[in-house]
């Protein structure tokens, strides 16, 4: 009977122990803060974005500034990851206290984001306010934009250009790019380069990466996906055939094969090992995010130079799309939330604010005032070759080819369109590489399309 | 505390009658015995049922549909996804890739796991601290071991880089090549695999009975032989046990891949676990995700049976 009362006294301590377990388990499932509490007596606004050095200094900077402005609403900035990642975070932290109240999505989850139907667009405030958008750069707007209706703000924006090592072609006595080159300019200076320096200099490289991909397309004009790149109707195919598209890839192989441009392979390896030999002065061109000058130029002894980026020759220049991210506002937080979100938005997108950000991070400023700011005067003084990427976005005139593809499955778009660069740079097939990464695309716009009823 | 035996609970009825009966007779569960059954059961049958049963079947659930633009599954597909993704050469070439590392990184880290462990098993004046060396990966992270991999493969500025330029021997683009990247990758695994593997070793080589080296010795085997026909058949256990944790560890590795090479270039190491990786949390692809994940569970499953089918017979306890 005594070990009875053993085993008796046993369970009512496991039993305990889980009834305390439950409790704890239940408490903190249910005791999270609400993210639209108020504080303060302000309303909060989580702003959720994925910057990282500069750039995310610069947004704290600004939701403090934003902060000490008015006292009706609190910006509190969190810091989500890359870009890929953050997606899947929105869409599966939506409708829960979680979930951002604005948030910074990338340039190629604008389709997915918006067909989420998780978000408000801005249009809605942008009329309500009767806020004057045509201050705001129209091709990063364009880009963001469908069927008229402003989806989401622009917000950090960057253009592919030309990067060159200006001193580098001077020692060498080599004239640099024209500043809008066409694909023989480029081949002309890099063969030049690899001449003169006994092949110790290599002339160009263009990286592995679909953003670029995607970038050669619209500077001649190609349509990436059928209904006109997505922004008349939903794509129901992709074009990755075409004959400018295959004679842009066959510059791109026949100058690799030649040893004329160098292959740094695709990823943010490749990035850096890039940048890092162009700095060290190995290497003498390359195309690569207006995002990146500021790393190229501080501390350079070099001269760095940019142009626009090349276009097929006998052609003019289509102009090219942007990259970067754009603001969302959720449509799961109450109405006085969404409020704080677009004055918050339209806080960042002053002429001040612009300007500070485009002088502290590289990033395009988008509001046309800006350029009389005192923060991009300041630097264009130091650093005249920063005025090109706004230059070369300002020329472009938005058309279906040259904002954007208007199409979910980017992501793995850009997967397809990397590996048959990396096979044609490898010296295989161009048009079946091609053909290829366009068949295993048309399968997946296929499967997505009908997975989401369109 | 307890004299009793812990009361098993009471086996189905459709088992085989006989044994059923017995058993029924011998582990009669008293009316209160249920519930110490369910106390101490409880717990882990809800964390198990929550955190495995549960998303095990999710995955063997969605793994059947098409996911729509929030990752909800909207269009049954059946087994096309299984299909489309067996009869794509993209996915064939990642079978491929998987099968080349897995084999790789379990034949190098079991060789040269025991290499150094029956190297330091031998009594030699400063022994402890290349025991010590040779276990250190264990404490590595994944993370610093790819930053320092990394700078090694690094094109131009790399350690293989610099002694390849110093010794003029052609250079190798390390991590842009899809042969050299794959090379890369399994070198990295097995350096980060050998300190466990060279540990456990090591303690089953201690445990090895002097006299038998000393029998056969007397016997006139030589070392060699000694080590193939004592050492070997002494360890098996052991050697058996890491052969299965390192090739299940291989089949699921992803820290490295993700860090080095992203699964290029040209998806040389875009392997089966990266894959789903990519398609579920970059792509939102959730329904294509799930087929790859009981893809790769049922092959290291089939994997894991073999080895207990073939290996474990030639496995002297």
């Amino acid at each position: 009977m005594k070990k009875q009362t053993v085993s008796h006294k046993m369970f009512a301590i496991v039993a305990s122990v889980l009834v305390v377990l439950a409790a704890i388990l239940g408490w903190t499932a249910f005791s999270h803060p609400s993210a639209s509490a108020q504080s303060n007596g302000r309303i909060k606004v989580v702003f959720w974005h994925e910057m990282t050095g500069p750039a995310q200094q610069q947004l704290i900077k600004f939701s403090n500034e934003f902060n000490q402005s008015q006292k009706k609403y609190e910006v509190v900035p969190e810091f989500e990851g890359s870009y890929n990642e953050a997606v899947q975070k929105i869409i599966n932290t939506h409708g829960t206290d979680a979930s951002p109240a604005v948030f910074q999505s990338m340039d190629i989850s604008t389709s997915q984001m918006h067909h989420t139907g998780y978000t408000t667009p801005v249009q809605k405030f942008i009329d309500a306010d009767n806020y004057d958008v045509n201050k705001i750069s129209a091709g990063a707007r364009a880009f963001y934009s469908n069927q008229g209706t402003q989806l989401s703000m622009p917000f950090n924006t960057s253009q592919p250009v030309l990067f060159y090592n200006a001193t580098l072609l001077k020692k060498l006595g080599v004239t640099p790019p024209p500043v809008n080159p066409s694909y023989s300019d480029i081949t002309k200076v890099a063969k030049q380069v690899m001449e003169k320096s006994n092949k110790k200099v290599q002339g160009m490289s263009v990286e592995i990466y679909g953003w670029l991909f995607e970038q050669f397309m619209a500077n001649s004009g190609a349509s990436f996906a059928n209904n006109d790149d997505g922004h008349t109707s939903t794509p129901t195919a992709s074009n990755l055939t075409g004959p400018s598209t295959v004679n842009t890839m066959k510059w791109l192989q026949t100058n690799v094969k030649d040893g004329v441009f160098a292959n740094y392979g695709a990823g943010g390896n490749a990035l850096n090992n890039e940048i890092a030999s162009f700095l060290s002065g190995r290497l003498a061109m390359f195309l690569q995010s207006s995002a990146t000058t500021t790393q190229l130029t501080k501390g350079n002894k070099d001269q760095v130079g940019i142009t626009y980026y090349p276009h097929p020759d006998g052609q003019k220049s289509n102009g090219v799309a942007i990259g970067g991210a754009s603001l969302w506002i959720s449509n799961d937080k109450s109405a006085a939330v969404q409020r704080g979100s677009w004055d918050f938005i339209k806080f960042l997108m002053t002429a001040k604010s612009q300007a500070e950000w485009q002088a502290a991070t590289g990033y395009l400023a988008l509001n046309k005032d800006s350029q009389k700011q005192p923060a991009l005067l300041n630097m264009y003084k130091k650093l005249p070759e920063s005025r090109v990427p706004g230059e070369q976005l300002a020329a472009a005139k938005p058309n279906n080819t040259n904002s954007g593809i208007f199409m979910q499955g980017l992501i793995q778009a850009r997967n397809l369109t990397q590996t048959a660069m990396e096979q044609i740079y490898a010296g295989s097939n161009i048009q079946q590489a091609l053909q290829t990464a366009q068949s295993s695309l048309n399968g997946n716009i296929k499967n997505n399309n009908r997975a989401n009823g369109y | 505390m307890q004299a009793e035996v812990t009361p098993a609970p009471k086996p189905k009825v459709d088992q085989s009658a006989a044994i059923s009966h017995k058993r029924a007779k011998g582990y009669n569960l008293h009316a209160g015995d249920k519930y110490y059954a369910f106390a101490f059961l409880g717990p882990s049958l809800l964390v198990l049922g929550t955190f495995v049963f549960y998303p095990m079947l999710r995955t063997l659930y969605l793994s059947l549909f098409l996911t729509n633009n929030v990752g909800r599954p909207t269009v049954f597909v059946g087994l096309k996804n299984y299909i489309g993704l067996l009869t794509s050469s993209a996915y064939q070439a990642s079978l491929q890739a998987t099968a080349i590392y897995v084999i790789g990184v379990v034949a190098l880290t079991l060789i040269l796991g025991l290499l150094l462990a029956q190297l330091a098993v031998k009594k030699l004046a400063g022994i402890q601290w290349f025991r010590t060396i040779f276990s250190a990966t264990m404490g590595v992270s994944v993370s610093v071991a790819a930053i320092f991999w990394l700078f090694i493969f690094s094109p131009s500025i790399g350690l293989f880089d610099q002694i390849g330029n110093l010794l003029h021997l052609p250079i190798v683009a390390w991590l842009t090549q899809p042969g050299p990247a794959m090379t890369a990758v399994i070198i990295s695994t097995v350096w980060m695999n050998l300190g466990f593997t060279f540990l456990i070793l090591f303690g089953a080589l201690q445990m090895v009975p002097q006299p038998l080296y000393e029998a056969s010795a007397i016997e006139g085997a030589s070392e060699s032989y000694q080590f193939f026909h004592v050492t070997i058949p002494m360890i098996s256990p052991t050697l058996f046990f890491t052969s299965t944790v390192t090739l299940i560890g291989a089949f699921k590795s992803f820290g490295l891949i993700d860090l080095m090479t992203a699964g290029g270039p040209n998806n040389a190491t875009n392997l089966m676990v990266y894959r789903v990786y990519q398609d579920a949390f970059l792509s939102g692809n959730y329904g294509i995700a799930s087929a790859e994940s009981v893809i790769l569970a049922v092959i290291i499953a089939l994997f894991t049976l073999l080895q207990f089918k073939f290996l474990e017979k030639r496995v002297t306890y």
